[in-house]
C-alpha cells in the first residue's frame, strides 16, 4: 500500500467504548438510531434480509460451546467500527481505498464519512468491510404517508442503489459546532457531541468522545482489561516488538469502537476463538 | 529558444484537455452528475425543512410518566430523547403519532363484528349512541351490565373507573400487570426500595427486560451494578437478567412458585424465622408439610444445598428483598406464588418491599379480575380504554363471543384486535398530542382525535346520571384529581383458605404426564415486549433472526430436547395444548432454554393491529393455560403443558 507523505492534522478522533456488562439490551440505542438517521420504513422491516439499519442489536450467547445452564446471553450494538488502520495520523480503513466515487472518506475527525448521494452503488465497500456494517438499499427507502412528517432535516433520505452506514451521527457534531457558532464561540472544534445511540442509552453502556483526549472517559475506558476490539488479532500480540513487526507487514482494522466486558466468553467469541 | 512546433502545440493542447478530463472525473464532478442523476430519476423525499427547536413533554399514557424532550422540525416532531431514560412505548411514541394507519373520526361499525369495516361518524352522533344505549341500561336497572377494560392506571384509566361507577357499575377492570395482580393478591401493590437493598432475589421478574417501570428499572439496574448489588435470579431461560444477574438460578419450568415455598421453609424450620402475616400458622404447616426441601429439589431442579445457601444468604443480607411477577412486558404470577415471595419479606423483615394503593383505583370489580370477569361475567355494554384484551387475554377468544352480543366502545390511537369487535371506534392520541400542567402538547391533535381524558369527560357530561361526576370540563383539569399513592396499611394475609387448592393442585401440575411431555413457558424480545410494539416499523427493525425471520416465529428449545424428538433447526412443527393448536411455528435450537421447554416469544400473532403489526407469527396466549387465580382473578397462563409435532 502506499504511504502518503503528508501526516493528517487530526482535530478529533471520535471513539466509542460499549460496556457489554451494562448494556440490557433494551434496544433503545436500536430505536434512536433509526430516528435520528431517517431509517427507510418497508412494509416489513422484520424481514431481515431486506432491512435497512446502522445499528445491529445482535444476540449472541455460547450456546454452541456450553450447555445448559452454563450458557449466558449478551446483546452487541454493532454499528460502523470506524476502522483507522494501523497509523491513526494516516487512517486507512478497508472500505475507503476500494470507493472509486469518493464517496467514502476518513475526516480530520477520525469518522469514516458515507455520502450517499456520491455512492455509485458498486458495493465494494460492502464487500471490503469485515464488520458487515454497510448494508445496502436494494430498495428506494419508502415512508408511508404520514411517516414523512417524522423525517429529519439533517441526514438526506438515500436513493435506491446506494450503501449507507452508520457515521458516528456526524451530522449532530455539525449541528453542535453551528450552534456553537450562533452563540459566537469561535473554537468550533473544541465542541463535543453525543450521537443518538450513546445519547439514549439509559445504562450509560455507550460512552462517546475523543480517543486523544486522554482525560476523555472514553479513553480511559479504552486502556482498561475489559476493553476489546472486535476481531482484530494484533490486539492479543501482548508482545511489543512482535506487534511492531506485525503492523509493518500487514494492515489491521484498529476499530475506534470498544467493547468492554468482564465475560471470558464474550471475548472469545468476539476475536472469533473457541470457548476453551 | 526553442520554436513552438505545431505538432507540439497539439500535444500540449491535447495534455490540457485529458488532464481537465482526468481532473474532472477525479474532481467528482461525474459522480455529483450521477447523484443529480439518481435523485432526479428516483424523485427521491426531501423532509420538509423548519425551525429547530426542543419541546418537553411527560406521558401520560402510561402511570411511569416518562418525562422526554422532544426534537422539532418546525411543527413537526422528528425525535424523541431523554436524559432519564424512556419507555418503549414512549420512545415509540414518535411512530405513533405519525402512524399511517392512525383513526382519524370516530367510526362505527358497518360489517359484523371482526370484519374491519367501519364508516366514520361525527363526535355529536357517536357520543348520542353511546349516551342512549347507556341510559336505556340504566333506567331498566341494568346499570352494572356495563363494563370497562383499562389498559393502566394512567389519569385516563382513573377517570374511567369514575365513570363507569357514577354510572351504577362495579365492573371496572384494568388489564393485568404487576400493580394489578400483587395488590390483588396482597391488599397492595409493592414499592420497592430498590435503591437501598443490597440482595435482589427475583422469582422469574426478568428486571431488566421491561418488568414494571423499565425506564426506572434500566436506572436501578446501573446503581445495582455500581454499588455491587447481588441479584439472584431463577429463570428457566438464560434471560439477560439472569445473564446479568450476579446468580442465576436455573428452575424447571413454572417452579418459581415451589422454590419459594422451598426457601421459606428453610427459613421457618432450619433459620427459625417468623412473619407477622395473618394465617402465618397454618400457611407454614401447610408449607412444611406439603413441600420438604427434597419435593422442591425435585421440582424445580434446584438442589437441597443450594436451597439452603440461597436462604443463608437471602436471610443475612442486610437489606434483602425478594421480587416476584414473573416476565417483563407481560408479567403473570399466581397469588400463592406473590404470597410465597412477599412472606420471604416478612421473614426476614425487609425494609425495601412497602405495600402501597392509589386512592382511585380499585383492581377489583364484582369479579376478582379480568380473566374471571371474561370467563364468568355477563355485560350488555363495554368500554375498552386503550386496552386490547382479545390479543393479550388467554381468554380473548371467548371475550370475542361475548362482545359480538354486546355493545362495544373502544378508545383508542390505531387499530388492534379488540377495536375490530367494536360498535364505536373513539380515536384518541399519543402523548405527544396531549397537554400536562408542565408542558403544552407538543403537536396538535391529528384530524379528529381527542385527547382520552376528554372523550370520557365528554361521555359523563352527556348522560343525567353521571353529568356530575366531574366537576371540570377539560381533561387538563384533571390532573388535580389524579389518585394519591400512599401506604395501604392493608394487614398483610396469607388467604390459606382461597389459595389452598392452588397449592394442592401444584401436585398434578408437575405430575408427569405422558399426553403433554413438555411445558410453554414465553420469553419477550427487546421492544416487541407482549405485543405493543409490534405496530411500530423501527420495533420491527429490531427484531434478532433467531427470534422472527423472514415471516417465520420460531420457538426456542433446547439442543437435547431436540435431538429426542428429532427436532432439526428451522423446522416446523405443531404446538397442542389441551386447549388447542398452534401451526406455523418454527424450531430455533438453543441451550439457553432449560430441556423440556419450549421457549415461545410473545407479542406475536395479531390480527388487526395496522398492517405492520398484524399477520406476523403466532399469538401463544390462544392455547396458553386459562386456569383462574381465585384472588387476583387472572389465568395462570405462565406455563402451559403442551407436546410438539
Ligand atoms: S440502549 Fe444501551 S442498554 Fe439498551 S441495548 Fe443499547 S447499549 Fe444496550
Ligand atoms: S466497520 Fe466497515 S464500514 Fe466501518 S470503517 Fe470499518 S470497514 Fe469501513
Ligand atoms: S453513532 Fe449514530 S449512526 Fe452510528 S449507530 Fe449510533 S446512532 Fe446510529
Amino acid at each position: 500500500m502506499k504511504e502518503k507523505v503528508k501526516e493528517v492534522k487530526m482535530k478529533r478522533r471520535w471513539g466509542m467504548a460499549i460496556d457489554l456488562d451494562k448494556c440490557t439490551g433494551c434496544g433503545k440505542c436500536s430505536v434512536a438510531c433509526n430516528q435520528e438517521n431517517n431509517m427507510p420504513i418497508f412494509e416489513d422491516d422484520s424481514d431481515v434480509p431486506k432491512r435497512v439499519a446502522f445499528l445491529e442489536l445482535m444476540k449472541v450467547t455460547n450456546d454452541r460451546d456450553a450447555k445448559f445452564p452454563d450458557v449466558k446471553t449478551a446483546y452487541l450494538p454493532k454499528m460502523c467500527q470506524m476502522c483507522e488502520g494501523n497509523d491513526p495520523k494516516n487512517p486507512n480503513p478497508p472500505c475507503v481505498s476500494v470507493c472509486p466515487a469518493v464517496a467514502t472518506d476518513v475526516g480530520d475527525d477520525g469518522v469514516v464519512s458515507q455520502i450517499w448521494s456520491r455512492c455509485i452503488g458498486c458495493r465494494y465497500c460492502q464487500t471490503a468491510c469485515p464488520y458487515e456494517a454497510r448494508v445496502f438499499n436494494w430498495w428506494k427507502p419508502e415512508y408511508e404517508g404520514s411517516f414523512k412528517k417524522s423525517l429529519s432535516t439533517d441526514v438526506s433520505v438515500a436513493s435506491r442503489g446506494t450503501v449507507v452506514k452508520c457515521t458516528f451521527c456526524s451530522h449532530i457534531w455539525k449541528r453542535e459546532r453551528d450552534a456553537a457558532t450562533a452563540k459566537g464561540i469561535l473554537d468550533i472544534n473544541a465542541v463535543l457531541y453525543t450521537p443518538a445511540c450513546a445519547g439514549t442509552c439509559p445504562t450509560g453502556a455507550i460512552v462517546f468522545g475523543d480517543l486523544n483526549d486522554h482525560d476523555s472517559e472514553v479513553y480511559k475506558l479504552t486502556q482498561t482489561d475489559r476493553a476489546v476490539r472486535l476481531t482484530n488479532p494484533v490486539d492479543d500480540v501482548k508482545d511489543a516488538d512482535k506487534k511492531k513487526s506485525l503492523l509493518k507487514a500487514k494492515q489491521f482494522t484498529n476499530p475506534k469502537v470498544y467493547y468492554l466486558t468482564s465475560q471470558q466468553w464474550l471475548r472469545d467469541m468476539m476475536r472469533f476463538k473457541k470457548n476453551s | 529558444m526553442k520554436k513552438i512546433e505545431r505538432k507540439d502545440f497539439l500535444k500540449l493542447g491535447g495534455g490540457a484537455v485529458l488532464g481537465g478530463l482526468s481532473g474532472w472525473v477525479f474532481s467528482g464532478a461525474p459522480f455529483l452528475g450521477f447523484q443529480w442523476l439518481a435523485e432526479w430519476t428516483q424523485d427521491q423525499y426531501v423532509p420538509v425543512k423548519g425551525f429547530e427547536k426542543y419541546a418537553q413533554a411527560v406521558s401520560d399514557s402510561c402511570p411511569a410518566g416518562c418525562k422526554v424532550s422532544v426534537r422539532m422540525i418546525g411543527d413537526r416532531a422528528v425525535k424523541i430523547e431523554s436524559k432519564d431514560g424512556v419507555c418503549p412505548a414512549c420512545h415509540n411514541a414518535l411512530q405513533l403519532t405519525y402512524h399511517p394507519e392512525r383513526i382519524s373520526t370516530p367510526l362505527k361499525r358497518k360489517g359484523d363484528k371482526g370484519d374491519g369495516k367501519f364508516v366514520p361518524v361525527t363526535w355529536e352522533e357517536a357520543v348520542k349512541e353511546i349516551s342512549s344505549k347507556m341510559n336505556s341500561l340504566i333506567t331498566e336497572g341494568k346499570a352494572n351490565s356495563i363494563a370497562a377494560i383499562n389498559k393502566n392506571e394512567s389519569l385516563n384509566g382513573q377517570l374511567m373507573e369514575k365513570f363507569i361507577k357514577a354510572a351504577g357499575s362495579n365492573n371496572v377492570y384494568y388489564e393485568p400487570s404487576l400493580k394489578s395482580l400483587t395488590s390483588s393478591a396482597l391488599g397492595g401493590y409493592i414499592n420497592y426500595d430498590f435503591a437501598n437493598t443490597d440482595y435482589v432475589l427475583s422469582f422469574g421478574a426478568k428486571l431488566v427486560e421491561g418488568w414494571d417501570s423499565s425506564a426506572d428499572m434500566q436506572k436501578v439496574f446501573t446503581q445495582w451494578k455500581t454499588k455491587g448489588t447481588k441479584i439472584v435470579q431463577a429463570d428457566t431461560v438464560c434471560s439477560m437478567t439472569a445473564s446479568l444477574a450476579s446468580e442465576w438460578v436455573p428452575v424447571k419450568p413454572g417452579t418459581e412458585a415451589v422454590l419459594a415455598f422451598g426457601i421459606a421453609n428453610y427459613l421457618i424450620t432450619g433459620r427459625r424465622l417468623n412473619s407477622t402475616g395473618e394465617e402465618f400458622g397454618k400457611w407454614s404447616q401447610l408449607i412444611i408439610n406439603k413441600f420438604p426441601l427434597a419435593k422442591v429439589a425435585s421440582y424445580t431442579g434446584v438442589s437441597e444445598e443450594r436451597i439452603k445457601k440461597i436462604g443463608d444468604d437471602f436471610s443475612k443480607a442486610k437489606n434483602p428483598v425478594a421480587v416476584s411477577g414473573k416476565g417483563a412486558c407481560g408479567v403473570n404470577a399466581s397469588s400463592a406464588e406473590i404470597i410465597a415471595v412477599y412472606c420471604l419479606n416478612t421473614l426476614v423483615k425487609s425494609k425495601a418491599a412497602t405495600l402501597m394503593t392509589n386512592s382511585s383505583v380499585t383492581y377489583k370489580g364484582e369479579f376478582a379480575g379480568l380473566d374471571s370477569f371474561i370467563k364468568d361475567g355477563k355485560f350488555s355494554m363495554l368500554f375498552l380504554n386503550n386496552s386490547d384484551p382479545v390479543y393479550k387475554s388467554v381468554l380473548g377468544e371467548d371475550l370475542k363471543k361475548k362482545m359480538e352480543k354486546a355493545f362495544v366502545v373502544s378508545i383508542n390511537p390505531i387499530m388492534n384486535d379488540s377495536a375490530n369487535y367494536a360498535d364505536i371506534i373513539l380515536p384518541s392520541l399519543s402523548f405527544l398530542e396531549s397537554e400536562t400542567p408542565e408542558n403544552k402538547a407538543v403537536v396538535s391533535n391529528f384530524k379528529e382525535s381527542k385527547d382520552a381524558k376528554d372523550i370520557i369527560i365528554a361521555l359523563s357530561k352527556s348522560l343525567d346520571k353521571t353529568k356530575d361526576t366531574f366537576s371540570f370540563a377539560s381533561g387538563i383539569d384533571s390532573f388535580k384529581v389524579a389518585g394519591k399513592e400512599t401506604a395501604s396499611g392493608a394487614k398483610f394475609s396469607f388467604n390459606v383458605d382461597k389459595i389452598k387448592n392452588d397449592i394442592d393442585a401444584l401436585d398434578k401440575k408437575f405430575a408427569a404426564n405422558a399426553e403433554y411431555p413438555l411445558f410453554m413457558i414465553p420469553v419477550e424480545a427487546p421492544l416487541v415486549g407482549d405485543g405493543d410494539g409490534l405496530a411500530f416499523p423501527y420495533v420491527l427493525k429490531s427484531i434478532d433472526p433467531t427470534v422472527f425471520y423472514k415471516g417465520k416465529l420460531l420457538v426456542q428449545i433446547n439442543r437435547e430436547t431436540g435431538k429426542k424428538y428429532g427436532l432439526s433447526e428451522n423446522e416446523s412443527i405443531v404446538i397442542r395444548s389441551a386447549r388447542g393448536k398452534l401451526d406455523k411455528v418454527y424450531v430455533h435450537l438453543t441451550d439457553t432454554v432449560a430441556p423440556d421447554t419450549v421457549a415461545m416469544p410473545l407479542g406475536f400473532g395479531h390480527e388487526s393491529y395496522t398492517k405492520y403489526g398484524s399477520d406476523k407469527g403466532v399469538n401463544p396466549k390462544k392455547i396458553m393455560a386459562a386456569d383462574v387465580d381465585p384472588l387476583t382473578g387472572t389465568a395462570d397462563w405462565w406455563s402451559t403443558r403442551v407436546k410438539i409435532s
